[in-house]
């Protein structure tokens, strides 16, 4: 046996016992035992804290995601430009059920063409977006065709095509298209026959305000040509009142001119609806279904989620990092302050 | 009534209320504090002061973190130092007054005077490693975790304060 385990033996042999007295008094100490159950927070250690937490932390942010993503059609980006534009027209139509701020709305394949009745009574901007599957490049090239001769055959004219297709391959085709804004309606129809519906999308903008404003204006301006030339008219004039009058006469009167090109300029758009038309071979188009469109908003919304999180981290992290090291100083001058008291006694 | 221990399953051999706790380990927690002190009257002041603490404490306690006899401990040693930092600040104070005897009370019946002479001689921190290994017979994970040091910082201190008494115990017979 070695001196420290003979020592170790001799310690252990000699082992305090507590006295009875001290016994009888724990005893009554702990005999007051409450009879209650620990609470939910006092049962909640920080270990399970994190694995309850950080799966509910990321299912809700998911389903936040999600119910967003499905209950608001319309990515952020479409509804920063349709804001953007003064005088959209609010459009009372429901029946596409995904309608954004009655400004700017994606319609489901059937009933389209409902959602985008213009009012007779005032000047609307049109802009329609349809996207179309067909079978292969042959009735591509029929309908590419077909679509021309619509436009033309409502009154309207073809103001761009693009085509790209390989014999007996895949193929798409991209035509704006201009039609009376008083056809529009009867255009959708026909050229939603000519495949298989994929998306459409609709944007009304008022522009009778506009036009409103732009006569009111050249009214004005009018007024004031008729009362520059009333004033040259006076006999009395010297010649450089004369030519002074003559120089606002003329800048007068380019302005009048200018106002009656924009109005002009605006009253012709409001006249024909532009209409987009993509063609397509294949499954998948460019322009996003519903569905697809819901799965991006998700996909969107999910790393916004992200970029806040990494945001709050960039922005809390050094007072975290500051925080963890007053922590760790307060925790090290502890144990030297009981290693130094230990030394002592 | 009593307070079931959570997760009590884990380690089926741990008592499953204060009252059985106590039972059980009173006498590590009091021998623990005996040595942590040097002084038997005031080991059992605060061994009551411990199982006071372990009662408001004990619907936290969690078996699968340690032991029951762990736990205690810890309690024990909190306490301890705590009255280790009023009596220094008692201290302080009365010597500024009047320096103080030093009385070296004897710590422990049945001990060798030599034994009891080189444990008188180790510090708090010495005597405590003692304790928790040889006479609480912890392992180095248990009694790391009492005294908030890793498992080889444990068997360092321990070692050290065994050759220290060893040391002083031959020191004391050739003298």
């Amino acid at each position: 046996m070695s001196p420290s385990e003979a020592l170790q033996q001799e310690l252990r042999a000699a082992r305090p016992a507590a006295p009875a007295e001290l016994r009888e008094r724990v005893r009554l100490v702990v005999a007051e035992e409450p009879a209650r159950r620990p609470s939910f927070v006092q049962r909640l250690s920080p270990r399970r804290f994190l694995l309850v937490a950080a799966p509910a932390t990321l299912v809700v942010a998911v389903a936040a995601a999600g119910v967003i993503g499905l209950t608001r059609p319309g990515s952020p980006d479409e509804i920063a430009v349709s804001d953007a534009e003064p005088g959209v027209a609010q459009s009372e139509s429901d029946s596409a059920g995904s309608l954004e701020s009655g400004r700017e709305f994606t319609t489901p394949p059937a009933g389209g063409a409902d959602a985008i009745a213009p009012d007779p009574g005032r000047l609307q901007r049109i802009d329609a977006e349809l996207s179309l599957r067909v079978e292969d490049v042959e009735e591509l090239s029929g309908a590419t065709q077909e679509a021309m001769r619509i436009a033309r055959s409502l009154g309207g004219h073809v103001a761009s095509v693009s085509y790209d297709a390989t014999p007996g391959g895949a193929g798409s085709a991209q035509l704006a298209l201009r039609v009376p804004t008083a056809r529009v309606q009867n255009a959708i129809v026909q050229l939603s026959a000519l495949g298989t519906i994929l998306g459409q999308r609709f944007g009304i903008q008022d522009l009778q305000g506009t036009v409103d404003e732009l006569a009111r204006q050249i009214t004005e301006a009018e007024q004031r040509v008729l009362q520059l030339q009333r004033q040259l008219d006076a006999p009395n004039l010297t010649d450089d009142e004369r030519a002074s009058l003559r120089i606002q006469l003329d800048e007068a009167r380019r302005v009048l001119a200018e106002l009656r090109r924009q109005r002009d300029g605006t009253r012709a758009e409001a006249r024909f609806a532009t209409i987009s038309l993509g063609l397509t071979t294949e499954e998948v188009t460019s322009t996003p279904g519903t569905e697809d469109g819901a799965l991006d908003r998700i996909v969107d919304i999910l790393l916004w989620e992200g970029l806040a999180v990494l945001f709050a981290l960039v922005v809390v992290g050094p007072f975290l990092l500051l925080g963890l090291l007053v922590w760790l100083t307060l925790r090290l001058r502890r144990r030297r302050a009981e290693t130094r008291l230990l030394e002592q006694n | 009534m009593t307070i079931p221990v959570r997760n009590a399953h884990v380690r089926a051999a741990e008592p499953v209320t204060l009252a059985a706790a106590a039972e059980r380990h009173l006498d590590d927690v009091y021998g623990y504090l005996v040595y942590l002190t040097r002084d038997p009257g005031l080991a059992e002041d605060l061994t009551a002061e411990t199982f006071e603490k372990a009662l408001r404490l004990w619907p936290r306690f969690d078996a699968r973190r340690g032991s029951a006899r762990t736990w205690l401990c810890q309690i024990a040693r909190t306490i301890a130092l705590d009255w280790f930092r009023a009596e220094e600040r008692r201290r302080r104070r009365e010597e500024r007054a009047a320096p103080p005897e030093h009385v070296d009370a004897p710590l422990l019946e049945g001990l060798s005077p030599a034994l009891e002479a080189a444990l008188a001689s180790l510090s708090a921190g010495e005597r405590e490693v003692v304790a928790l290994r040889v006479l609480l017979d912890l392992d180095g994970e248990e009694a790391a975790r009492v005294l908030g040091v890793s498992p080889s910082a444990v068997s360092t201190r321990l070692s050290r304060a065994l050759g220290k008494l060893e040391e002083r115990m031959d020191a004391h017979v050739a003298v």
